[in-house]
């Protein structure tokens, strides 16, 4: 054997060199066989690997990845496992072979102490063996699960087991070790459960209890890759791609999965809570040109955080050191290596921001750009490249390596036609990284006047949205990253993330307003939050195969149409008590049997639920009757809003249907696509789009003649049905209880309309222009200013973007017919930045109500003013100038000394060098210093001016460090005057010693 | 145990006082502020500083059989503080002391027992050392600030010192220290009035060597 192993040792290097191509995660150790299983054993720093064909356990070297030995052993060693005193390795052989030849089922046990061996016959094919924390090795075969001391070489059966269909030896060529076996077996890092997984059961093993709980199942596409990880307490484990608890309920499983046995692998990572995992997805092409990846996810919902590309295939049982640093996973070759505890130093290209929104607006159609970031957070130099960039859309530089500043511009020119938000994705490339990079999203907005409605941007894939009946809030289901996302509705700002199961699809707000509940596609659990204190609760459990995906709560009945893994797909009826669903043995007089696209919506007053489903068949639960009483086909498909009414009224996609869910009007269709539909008293809100490209169209329904009326455009379409009808149904407008907006979920995220947004609004009119930093009235190129007035915006609003829109809430300001960029607009105030231009100027603000009148303005070259700021104390406003020995506000408690250096906090200081375009933070590489120096004096004394320019990442926001002398006079209200130009602006400070 | 020390008390007694021209003293005690009324037309604070603790040393010379000198320095650690109503304001704040006293005792040089009065002047420098913040309570009426503020002293005081051996006496001594209004350290805010003069009693007991 010796004078073998050094010719392992060449090739396995000669492998490893090979296999060390750029751009992938993990090292290849080739084994010259098909790994079967693994066994870590950290005391003696080797890797056990079963090669099931080539009869042999190779030893890995933990220290350099190499195989410097082998041990021979019986035929096909298919599973194996070291004991946790470290002192038996026990491996099955699976020997079940073809009829008319002799069974080789078998399992050897080495001491590895004295390295004696000793081989056991097996009645049947063993299907798996693992350690306990008691040193007792429990194997599971086709017939029985049994008990084995290693010491005393005894055998005791747990139970038995009957019907298994084990496959027998010789397989077709190009079978592998999961194909033949079809079974894993793996314990937890405490030693006190284990876990099963063969073709029709999965099982648990209680070490304390010594019991055995089988959960049989059924599977389509068959449950693969057919490996198991456990987490490190028992309380999870993970097989083929689902993630499931100790009471067998699938928590999550991976969207997509193609089921193959052999390609692909998982494990948790219970100290990061993190599964590593290869999901094989059957939307790709499957064999060798599908692209090995490996996902790095959460490990509670498997949301997705990182996607790694793989030299090879994971081909079966991946087992984690116990620092947790060092995964090992059987592979197409063999083993691969994944330093999993220095993934923060492999390259990784990742981008600054998922999306980057252009707001255009009639106010501006000068080019704007914005700059995003690529960086490797290894610290490397990774190279990328960026492709699919949109046409009107220049990026700069489109490659080069990490970190580089990114800078998108957008022509308004080439998206003069559009009315709405043109979405992109921009496609991140990298040879060297190893992961593959999300591509940065593009939203390009462009308006007219008429255009009502102020966007929130908000990135990812949204599928639904709920007004919360009875609290200040909104709900938006981000189904990208498994998350509800709670919006304040009084400032349309995010308050809190909620986890939810595998891609969420619908939400709904039991009757008693007290629990949000949230169904997924893939999760057998239905999450429920408590809206008081905005936490999970305990979820309920479906029954098993049922996946919610949608979700309604009458005054009668919590009900969830499911996507059911079986021949029916049904509607369960929840249990929020016990947290449990069962099953409707029937839908009233009708069969439980719904189509698998069907959208549930209860009425607000309780007293109905909707079942519309996309092949036409619509019913009705009627909360009195505790039953369903109407069932209709009256269309081939249906499709677009749905939604029921508190007056026996219901809307599915145009089609308002009455008690009886007879179709009594058809809305009109000329404004493009069902989207989302609101009953509001006895009337309707309408949102409809003709592409999403478009502006959507929002307007008032008669539900008596059907007519619309208010018809207004929204500043962007609302989500509109995806094409491949996966999501037939959209709910997207959510008025707000509180009466005072209605949200729209729209192609960027969400719109804010005003409750009235049809009203008629007065023209706006401008009563004084001055600087925002003391509202006096000299100005200056750059400067921030204050608009004061009336009518100047419908609603009161502040922008949230890196960079200023020069609209916000239907308002812009002009001057001389240049946009102004806008930092907040109310109806008697709009803050923004001038131009970096002086001289004598026209300023008009737009809204919806009109155009004002003309405003002179004389811009001076500069014009400080030093910014105030509203403070608790006695002293009621200070001046916005720091100390930097305590970066605190000067105060006469906190008195400037003549060993100070201060800065002071300014607008309109002028242009600067390098110019700073309107409406973009200063840059943070290079200071941007004023033109005009200006001069300070304190009690007439100079004083050194260190800097004096723009504050590294604000908009039009000044600072000058000023360092005081020893010369300046003491006192409790000593005059400090700044001068720039013709400028001055002078205010009190106290000096001390 | 009792035994012992009603030998050493018997031995300290009847030993004579050993007349030596210098004379070195450490002692430690307790200082005390009287308040002073900042007055404004918004409210009135009581400003001053908290008690604290003190330390000094003396150098002091037996010109005569009755009168003597000492030169002292003395460390002063009192917050300064104020007060209205129910609103408290505090700053980290010291003292350095350096002065020099007349001492008349009562006693010649060889007694035991020596009571003296003591009367001189010098220089008493306060300290704000607390950590400044923009928004200070009652700042309104007077600012607590971080700097020095110089002011001239007279020193009063009374004291006894009780021989222990030929060498080592054991004394007992209170001060008061009148000085101006620290101004710079208790700043009154604009249209705030404050006038007077500090008292400071400092009461120390502490060793003196002879040599």
């Amino acid at each position: 054997m010796k004078s073998k192993s050094w010719i392992w040792g060449v090739t396995i290097a000669a492998c490893l060199a090979a296999s060390a191509w750029a751009g992938t995660f993990g090292k290849v150790v080739a084994i010259g066989g098909h790994a079967s299983d693994l066994a870590l054993d950290e005391g003696r720093g080797v890797l056990y690997i079963a090669n099931f064909t080539a009869n042999r356990i190779d030893v890995m070297s933990l220290a350099d990845n190499t195989v410097q030995r082998s041990i021979n052993v019986p035929s096909q060693p298919s599973s194996l496992s070291v004991s946790p005193d470290g002192k038996y390795l026990v491996i099955t052989h699976f020997g079940n072979a073809e009829a008319g030849q002799s069974s080789r089922n078998g399992l050897t046990v080495i001491n590895l102490e004295s390295s004696a061996k000793q081989t056991f016959a097996l009645g049947s094919a063993p299907l798996g063996v693992a350690f306990g924390i008691d040193n007792l090795a429990f194997i599971a075969t086709a017939t029985d699960f049994t008990l084995f001391d290693p010491v005393l070489g005894t055998m005791r059966t747990l139970d038995t087991l009957s019907g298994l269909k084990i496959k027998t030896i010789p397989q077709p060529a190009a079978s592998f070790p999961p194909n033949i076996t079809q079974a894993s077996i793996a314990a937890s890092r405490d030693g006190l459960w284990i876990y099963g997984s063969t073709d029709q059961l999965d099982f648990r093993y209680d070490v304390t209890a010594k019991h055995v709980e089988p959960s049989f199942y059924t599977s389509s596409p068959p449950s693969g890759p057919r490996t198991v990880s456990v987490n490190a307490d028992g309380t999870a484990y993970v097989t083929g791609w689902t993630l499931n608890n100790r009471t067998f309920d699938l928590i999550s499983e991976f969207p997509s999965a193609a089921g193959t046995f052999n390609i692909g692998s998982q494990s948790i990572d219970s100290s990061r809570n993190l599964i590593y995992a290869e999901i094989p997805t059957s939307t790709d092409p499957l064999g060798a040109n599908q692209k090995a990846i490996l996902q790095v996810v959460d490990s509670d919902n498997l949301a997705v955080r990182e996607r790694l590309q793989l030299a090879e295939h994971l081909a079966g049982k991946s087992v984690l050191s116990n620092d947790s640093n060092t995964l090992y996973s059987i592979s197409d070759s063999g083993v691969t290596v994944f330093p999993v505890g220095n993934l923060s130093r492999e390259r990784r290209v990742t981008v600054s921001q998922e999306d980057v929104v252009f707001r255009g607006s009639f106010c501006d159609r000068q080019a704007a750009s914005q700059e995003i970031t690529l960086l490797d957070q290894s610290g490397l130099n990774t190279d990328f490249s960026l492709t699919n960039i949109p046409a009107g859309v220049r990026v700069s530089p489109t490659s080069g390596t990490t970190p580089a500043r990114i800078r998108i511009s957008v022509d308004p020119a080439g998206f003069q036609n559009s009315r709405g938000s043109t979405v992109a994705n921009i496609t991140v490339n990298s040879t060297r990284a190893i992961n593959l990079p999300t591509s940065i999203r593009v939203v390009v907005n462009t308006r007219q006047p008429d255009q009502r409605g102020t966007f929130v941007n908000i990135p990812g894939t949204l599928v639904d949205i709920l007004p919360d009946p009875s609290r200040a809030r909104f709900y938006i289901l981000r189904q990208d990253k498994n998350q509800v996302l709670v919006f304040d509705s009084n400032s349309n700002t995010q308050i809190a993330t909620l986890r939810t199961g595998n891609i969420p699809t619908q939400m709904a707000i039991t009757f008693d307003r007290r629990y949000l509940l949230v169904g997924s596609n893939d999760s057998q659990l239905l999450y429920v939050f408590d809206l008081e204190t905005l936490q999970a609760t305990p979820p309920v459990r479906m029954p098993g195969g049922h996946y919610p995906k949608s979700v309604a709560s009458s005054a009668g009945a919590i009900l969830v149409a499911n996507r059911v893994a079986g021949p029916l797909h049904t509607i369960d009826k929840v249990d929020l008590n016990t947290r449990t669903a069962t099953q409707l043995p029937s839908l009233g007089v009708y069969k439980n049997d719904i189509n698998i696209n069907t959208a549930l919506v209860a009425s607000a007053n309780g007293s109905s639920i909707l079942a519309a489903e996309a092949d036409g068949n619509m019913l009705l639960y009627n909360s009195n009757a505790d039953t369903f009483t109407i069932s209709r086909k009256d269309t081939t498909s249906l499709s677009g809003a749905y939604a029921a009414s508190s007056f026996d009224q219901y809307m599915v996609g145009n089609t308002l249907l009455n008690s009886s869910l007879v179709a009594v009007r058809q809305l009109e269709t000329g404004t493009g696509l069902s989207s989302g539909f609101a009953f509001v008293d006895q009337g309707g809100l309408r949102i409809t789009a003709p592409n999403a490209a478009a502006p959507g169209i929002i307007q008032k329904v008669d539900l008596q003649s059907g007519t619309g009326s208010g018809v207004t455009r929204v500043i962007e379409a609302p989500l509109l049905s995806d094409s491949t009808g996966t999501l037939p149904f959209t709910r997207t407008l959510a008025p707000l209880a509180n009466r005072t907006a209605i949200i729209a979920l729209t192609t960027s995220g969400f719109t804010v309309l005003p409750w009235n947004y049809d009203a008629a609004v007065a023209p706006p009119t401008i009563d004084r222009v001055v600087n925002a930093a003391d509202f006096s009235q000299p100005i200056a190129p750059g400067g921030l200013i204050t608009v004061f007035g009336t009518n100047l915006s419908p609603i009161s609003q502040s922008t949230t973007s890196g960079s200023l829109p020069t609209a916000l809430a239907d308002s812009c300001l002009q001057v001389n017919g240049l946009g102004v960029p806008v930092l907040f607009v109310s109806p008697t105030q709009i803050n923004g930045q001038l131009p970096n231009f002086d001289g004598n100027t026209t300023l008009t603000v737009y809204t919806p109500g009109g155009v004002s009148d003309n405003f002179n303005l004389t811009i001076l070259p500069a014009a400080p003013s030093v910014f105030r700021i509203s403070s608790v104390g006695p002293d009621g406003t200070n001046a916005a100038i720091l100390r930097s020995s305590n970066n605190q506000l000067v105060t006469p408690s906190n008195p400037i000394h003549r060993t100070d250096t201060i800065v002071i906090y300014a607008t309109g200081l002028g242009r600067t060098s390098p110019e700073v375009p309107p409406g973009t933070p200063a840059p943070t590489d290079e200071l941007a210093g004023v033109i005009i120096p200006p001069v300070i004096t304190v009690g007439g004394v100079p004083v050194s001016v260190e800097f004096a320019g723009l504050t590294p990442g604000q908009i039009g926001v000044y600072q000058i460090n000023v360092r005081m002398n020893s010369r300046i006079p003491l006192g409790l209200s000593v005059p400090l005057v700044i001068s720039q130009g013709a400028g001055s602006t002078s205010l009190q400070v106290r000096v001390v010693e | 145990m009792r035994f012992l020390l009603y030998t050493l008390t018997a031995a300290l007694t009847v030993l004579p006082a050993f007349a030596q021209k210098y004379e070195i003293s450490l002692a430690g005690g307790g200082s005390f502020y009287q308040s002073h009324t900042v007055t404004n037309p918004k409210g009135d604070a009581d400003a001053g500083f908290a008690t604290g603790w003190a330390g000094s040393v003396a150098v002091g010379n037996n010109m005569y059989r009755h009168v003597g000198g000492e030169i002292r320095y003395t460390y002063l650690h009192n917050d300064a503080k104020l007060k209205s109503g129910s609103t408290t304001a505090n700053f980290g704040a010291e003292a350095h002391l350096i002065n020099y006293d007349f001492l008349i005792h009562a006693t010649s040089t060889e007694a035991t027992v020596r009571p003296y009065v003591a009367v001189g002047g010098g220089m008493k420098l306060y300290r704000g050392t607390g950590t400044e913040v923009p928004f200070q309570p009652l700042s309104n009426i007077a600012l607590l600030t971080k700097t020095s503020d110089v002011q001239g002293m007279l020193s009063v005081g009374t004291g006894v010192k009780v021989a222990l051996t030929s060498r080592m006496s054991f004394r007992v001594d209170v001060h008061d220290y009148i000085t101006p209004f620290p101004r710079k350290v208790i700043t009154p805010a604009l249209n705030s009035k404050a006038s007077g003069w500090f008292n400071n009693i400092v009461a120390t007991a502490g060793i003196s060597f002879a040599f």
